[in-house]
């Protein structure tokens, strides 16, 4: 299963849109995808880590590498956080959402 | 003089394909910039990560590398799946169901309850245990038989989030003036991951016709196997016939798999025809919890399109005909 413990905070749904009108092939859409949910970790995870006390970090690693698709882990980061660690990453790909059809809608011009 | 001069070769190269390279030079800028920007935060991160061989950007196929492995031990998740609901016997649930049918419920509602029953509140991939009550429950109310895993096959969930499509082109020229009376939703400007259905509007059969009516479309660009197992693998799941049932309210249809999506990012895990999307939730259905099978039928018999069981009289409940 193909799965990440943050999958279900992600909604891009305007971006896939956006990409589907570019793309004319199932290959280039993938390409496509691919780059994006490239970008979603990086930026879900450097969201996380921002937080997360660095004596935590290795902890995290760990859980998140035996089991990423894990939900019990955003549990855990709210617990080290203390923050709504679900709103912060919201937030960070609403940011990112932002961003990317900045770049879409600024190729078509 | 015939031909172009050479200030003008550059129009040769069609606008579609120059947009795609720009837009994926960007999204490379920009993917190339996070990724730097990630490992100048956090060396230790990196250095952690790469001592488990393991790249930030390639977490997903991890993830399906451990499920996968977890799927083939039969223990599907490391931890316990959240909303595990104790089970009673397979044959328990039926009864329960059968005399339940008997008292004049609406097979409708009997479904519905059967799957709040199994299913947990949040979407999420189901054990085997779950995935074989639903089997059951299928077959004796729908009168369908489906499995979650078909000869060997299966999708990384069959619990998950729907969300509309468009129309699919089925032939080169076609467009969404022949797609009536579901306009508005629009025809996708790329093919679906099987290219057209026909070469031609002259070779379009009525089963093919049908087929992106009642299309589906599941993640197989994400199964841990999929680039491993070509071309077998896409061919099995060409126009693969899947039951899709809406767990809120219980209707149900038959669809063919003909494109491979969402992408993972949207939250979504399957999509649906403007007709699939219209049948299981109305018009304004956009996006909602489904169960998706695929259905076990060798000698083709199950037509695509909704799955009326309501108007049926099933003799294994004996239910009355509405």
């Amino acid at each position: 299963m193909s799965k990440l413990f943050f999958d279900q905070l992600l909604v891009l749904d305007e971006v896939e849109g956006e990409i589907k009108k570019i793309a004319k092939t199932q290959e280039e859409k993938e390409e496509l995808w691919g780059l994006v949910d490239e970008m979603v970790h990086h930026r879900v995870l450097g969201c996380v880590l921002d937080r997360l006390p660095r004596e935590n970090h290795e902890e995290f690693l760990e859980r998140f590498h035996a089991s990423p698709q894990d939900e019990s882990l955003l549990g855990y980061l709210k617990e080290k956080i203390g923050d709504n660690i679900d709103e912060l990453i919201r937030q960070e790909i609403g940011d990112l959402a932002f961003e990317l059809l900045e770049e879409i809608r600024a190729e078509k011009k | 003089m015939g031909g172009k001069l050479p200030t003008q070769t550059y129009q040769g190269i069609a606008r579609d394909k120059v947009d795609f390279d720009y837009l994926r030079n960007r999204l490379k800028v920009k993917h190339f910039e996070a990724k730097n920007a990630f490992s100048k935060k956090y060396p230790h991160v990196e250095k952690f990560l790469k001592e488990k061989g393991l790249d930030v950007g390639k977490i997903r196929e991890h993830s399906a590398k451990i499920i996968g492995a977890g799927a083939l031990t039969g223990t599907l998740l490391l931890t316990p799946p959240t909303g595990t609901k104790f089970l009673p016997p397979p044959q328990e649930v039926l009864e329960k169901i059968r005399e339940k049918a008997s008292a004049a419920g609406l097979p409708q509602k009997i479904l519905v309850d059967s799957l709040a029953a199994v299913l947990p509140e949040k979407t999420r991939p189901l054990n085997r245990s779950e995935e074989k009550y639903l089997e059951r429950i299928f077959e004796d109310i729908l009168g369908i038989k489906t499995k979650a895993n078909l000869e060997g096959e299966h999708l990384n969930t069959s619990y998950g989030l729907i969300g509309a499509e468009q129309h699919l082109k089925r032939y080169p020229g076609d467009g969404i003036g022949n797609h009536a009376p579901y306009l508005k939703e629009g025809i996708a400007p790329g093919l679906g991951a099987w290219g057209y259905f026909a070469r031609s509007r002259a070779d379009l059969s009525p089963s093919l016709e049908e087929t992106e009516k009642w299309y589906a479309v599941v993640q197989t660009l994400y199964l841990p196997d999929w680039s491993s197992r070509q071309p077998y693998l896409r061919d099995w799941y060409k126009y693969r016939k899947v039951l899709i049932v809406n767990t809120n309210n219980g209707n149900a249809v038959i669809a063919a798999i003909a494109d491979s999506g969402p992408a993972a990012w949207t939250g979504k895990h399957f999509g649906g025809s403007p007709e699939v999307m219209e049948y299981l939730g109305g018009p304004r259905y956009k996006k909602g919890a489904v169960v998706l099978f695929f259905v076990d039928d060798p000698q083709n018999k199950v037509p695509l399109g909704p799955v009326e069981y309501n108007k049926i009289n099933l003799p294994q409940l004996a239910l009355v005909e509405t």
